[in-house]
């Protein structure tokens, strides 16, 4: 693993159940880039964004071999907690979750549970991940009134601020735009793209232009496999994969 | 929509060919009718020049609205983006052609009209360039330009040797002035046909490899 890379699989196999889902992935990702999954449905694209903070480990018939490392370190390893894991490499989902609670409090809870109890630490976080949200400008008003009343971009948002509270080096982000209008997945986009200053971003995407436009390097799925992976502007100019081109270019099958 | 999408694109590519093969016989028709002195032949041009800068500016606007409404990736990408360029170049050689055609009513009634020098072979490399620039375009057969550099290098070849011989007639006789001055005019648009050639080559093996290369 070089210094440039933040994660990384070896030979990373995935069954749920007798069913294989992942075969032999072997991938490096990129410290603070977009790096965005593409692939048909149930290729394995979001089985593998679960596979970086052991979100299948909540399926109980999933079992894996081979190795997931972050920051060089095993994340399977019998030392490693799972939940400084999950701290650390966040994630948003595609129908954005806020919890039944106010807009501070969504973002507050991540550091509360971790300990942080000082009011003014606590309104610092806030105020911080919402900015770095692209949020706090929408919200600052009303902060303490309930987070479900926002619209499907802002709670999207909201979402990653609350993700960012806790202070993660990567958030993982599984079709984030999928429920959102053009102008809502515009703003998210352009949230990534500045997020991956300070963060690394993985997303699964189904819309093969939201990958070229937003990601810097692009994974290409196909039936559990890594088919190839490489700059994104040279996925989507000249793939060097056959299957790849005839996804892209909507030949396939 | 995949399939509409297909089948605009190979219809993309008819049309570019059509263009094409209209510039190339501009060119190839302008020659002839000064190596048969017949004036006839090039009576249609500003038709045909009309034609052309409609092919033009038609072309270019099915590459724009095919890219607005489909965002093609990979080789369809670089299929749209080649005949963008090709339209250009394409254009190009068929205003030459139109150039050549301008000259040949005056230089056929010149007393000197039987001097082509070696404009006629120049003309025949430099078509045949083009008709394998189109030929690989259309086949996606970069076999068929693989040449295409040295038969440039004689191109450029001859049209020195037409310079040279020019100069030379002129310093000898003062009345083939104007007839020499359009034959160096002449070597002078087949040479930049024939580079036109070689740039459409260029882009149709970025379009075939997505490999960029400079022939020259």
């Amino acid at each position: 693993m070089d210094d440039s890379t933040i994660l990384e699989t070896r030979d990373l196999n995935l069954w749920y159940g007798p069913k294989q889902a992942l075969l032999n992935i072997s991938i490096r990702v990129p410290k603070n880039t977009v790096t965005a999954l593409i692939g048909p449905s149930g290729c394995g694209k979001s089985t593998l964004l679960r596979c970086f903070n052991r979100m299948n480990d909540l399926i109980d018939s999933a079992r894996i071999t081979g190795q997931i490392l972050f920051e060089g370190d095993d994340i399977y390893a019998d030392r490693t907690d799972v939940y400084t894991i999950r701290e650390k490499i966040g994630m948003v989902f595609q129908k954005p979750n806020p919890f039944p609670k106010s807009i501070y409090e969504n973002v507050a809870y991540g550091p509360r549970i971790h300990g942080e109890r000082h009011k003014e630490m606590l309104d610092d976080i806030v105020e911080t991940s919402l900015r770095r949200a692209a949020l706090w400008d929408e919200v600052k008003d009303r902060l303490h009134e309930p987070a479900l009343a926002l619209s499907g971009g802002q709670q999207q948002r909201l979402c990653i601020a609350r993700s960012l509270a806790v202070e993660p080096r990567v958030i993982l982000m599984d079709e984030p735009c999928s429920a959102l209008d053009p102008i809502a997945t515009a703003k998210i986009e352009d949230l990534i793209i500045r997020l991956a200053r300070d963060y690394t971003v993985i997303i699964v995407t189904h819309n093969m232009q939201q990958a070229a436009r937003a990601s810097e390097y692009t994974g290409f799925m196909y039936m559990g496999r890594l088919v190839e992976f490489d700059r994104t502007q040279q996925i989507f100019e000249d793939p060097a994969e056959e299957l790849t081109e005839n996804y892209i270019t909507g030949r396939f099958g | 929509m995949v399939e509409k999408f297909h089948g605009e694109l190979r219809s993309l590519k008819r049309d570019v060919l059509e263009m094409g093969y209209l510039a190339r016989d501009m060119l190839q028709r302008a020659v002839k009718a000064l190596e048969t002195r017949d004036v006839s032949m090039v009576e249609s041009f500003d038709r045909d020049k009309k034609r052309l800068a409609d092919q033009d500016h038609e072309i270019e606007q099915k590459c724009l609205r095919l890219i607005a409404l489909y965002q093609p990736v990979a080789k369809d990408l670089r299929t749209i983006a080649t005949a963008l360029k090709m339209n250009t170049y394409l254009y190009r050689v068929g205003r030459y052609g139109k150039d050549i055609a301008v000259l040949v009513p005056d230089l056929v009634d010149t007393r000197d009209s039987g001097r082509l020098a070696d404009i006629p072979l120049m003309a025949d490399l430099t078509i045949g360039m083009i008709t394998d620039a189109l030929t690989a375009f259309e086949r996606e057969d970069l076999s068929v330009i693989q040449d295409i550099l040295e038969r440039e290098e004689k191109v450029d070849a001859l049209r020195y040797d037409i310079l040279r011989e020019s100069l030379d007639c002129m310093k000898d006789d003062g009345g083939s002035i104007t007839w020499c001055t359009d034959c160096i005019m002449i070597a002078r648009y087949l040479e930049r046909c024939g580079d036109h050639a070689c740039k459409i080559a260029e882009k149709v093996h970025y379009m075939v490899t997505g490999e960029r290369i400079e022939i020259r």
